[in-house]
């Protein structure tokens, strides 16, 4: 990864985050963007068309889907079909409920689509306590189908207090399934927000983590464990948050932001109603201060090369504050357990 | 480089596009980048049809097209680019 040219600035995206609607048909208890109800206002199809071809102009790579449920939406592939005679590729996360074998052969004829089913867990319980009755089953059901086809699929994880342990099963999960794993860092955004000292993994299951994740190299994680990234997976992914650099996301209603993570009126860069796409990207006072965003009270760790500060969202959402480091980084991880112990030794 | 009778071109999972300093390629299979500091030596569409192994654009001095030749040969070896029969 070449900080030297991020840092110069790109002339657009690299990959485009849409939440194309907020409506879903699970209540999941660790949703970033706490979906249900559709949003009032969501993009019509020709202004989702018209995004597409603006994207399309900027020279975006990738767009990742995701909502709420993208299937929900009845022109989601008229959408997809868009993207992809631009030769854009494209990446959908899904609850996997609403996938099967005819829409998978369709989406499969485009080769120009990956798939994310989300599952929270290896077991039944662990999974549908989080994401609904019967989704486990649902979901497995799906990846079957996505498995025996030549779409690219993953299972994506989020990472949790509850599923923690069961994380090595996942693996091994969706290897007996012919797909891939990606683990997913929770933050406390949305429905995470409400749930987050319930699901929130605990500093010693999030250094257990890094470790075994140190040897399992096939394991994806986008850009969420940067911050816990260990030496050995150097070079996989990034080791810098890339919201409005490498990325940034379009809400249901066209507003844009750094990351999905932080849809938020504070965020706020600008609305594809009011401006274009590249306008918003090239002039947005937002996107230029994460930019600028230099987390100089992490500069003295010696793990700094390798993280930046971590994730500005989290730092947002525990602290309310973007400048002031990743609260859950490794570095912070190993310092809260070493305090602990240090704690109940003294007790 | 290349078998002989076969041309290079972008491999279908990756994307290049034209930035400041250079190219910069794309590759969905990972995802990876690779920054390019090319400037405007390679035009961006260049391999997005096949070329063959010592076609190059034109204009170019011997000493860039040895360096355009490294950098070919970088690529493939990376994946961004790939072998193609011409026929």
């Amino acid at each position: 990864m070449s900080n030297r040219y991020v840092e110069m600035g790109l002339r657009a995206p690299v990959n485009l985050t849409w939440e194309v609607s907020l409506a879903c048909n699970l209540r999941c208890t660790t949703c970033l963007s706490a979906s249900g109800e559709p949003a009032a206002g969501e993009l019509s199809t020709a202004e989702a068309l018209d995004l597409v071809e603006q994207v399309h102009q900027a020279g975006v790579f990738q767009i990742n889907f995701g909502g709420g449920e993208p299937f929900l939406r009845k022109d989601f592939e008229d959408i997809l079909e868009a993207c992809h005679t631009r030769g854009i590729m494209t990446c959908i996360s899904t609850n996997g409920t609403l996938i099967d074998r005819r829409l998978v052969e369709r989406l499969a004829a485009t080769r120009l689509v990956a798939i994310q089913v989300s599952m929270d867990g290896a077991t039944r319980e662990t999974c549908d306590a989080i994401r609904g009755k019967g989704v486990f089953d649902k979901a497995i059901t799906a990846l079957r189908i996505l498995a025996a086809s030549s779409i690219p699929t993953s299972i994506n994880t989020v990472l949790t207090a509850q599923n923690a342990d069961e994380i090595p099963a996942m693996h091994e999960m969706a290897r007996t399934l012919g797909v891939s794993l990606r683990v997913s860092r929770f933050r406390p955004s949305g429905r995470g927000a409400d749930n987050w000292e319930a699901l929130r993994p605990s500093p010693a299951q999030l250094l257990a983590f890094s470790d075994w994740l140190a040897n399992s190299g096939d394991v994806r994680t986008g850009d969420s464990f940067f911050s816990l990234t260990s030496q050995e997976r150097q070079g996989l992914g990034l080791n810098l948050c890339g919201a409005a650099k490498l990325t940034c996301c379009v809400g249901p209603t066209g507003n844009m932001y750094p990351c999905a993570f932080l849809q938020t009126d504070r965020f706020k860069a600008g609305s594809l109603r009011e401006n274009t796409f590249q306008e918003i990207w090239d002039s947005s006072e937002i996107y230029e201060s994460f930019r600028n965003l230099r987390i100089h009270s992490c500069e003295e760790c010696n793990r700094f090369d390798q993280c930046h500060g971590g994730c500005p969202a989290v730092a947002w959402h525990l602290k309310n504050d973007i400048n002031g480091g990743d609260p859950e980084c490794l570095e912070r991880c190993v310092t809260s357990i070493a305090d602990a112990n240090k704690t109940a030794k003294a007790a | 480089m290349a078998a002989a009778g076969a041309g290079i071109r972008l491999h279908p999972a990756c994307r290049v596009r034209q930035e400041g300093f250079g190219l910069l390629f794309y590759d969905a299979r990972g995802p990876r980048l690779l920054f390019a500091e090319t400037g405007s030596l390679l035009p961006v569409d260049f391999y997005g049809s096949v070329r063959g192994k010592d076609e190059f654009p034109e204009g170019l001095t011997e000493n860039q097209k040895k360096a355009l030749q490294k950098f070919v040969a970088q690529l493939l070896e990376k994946g961004f680019l790939r072998e193609q029969s011409l026929c």
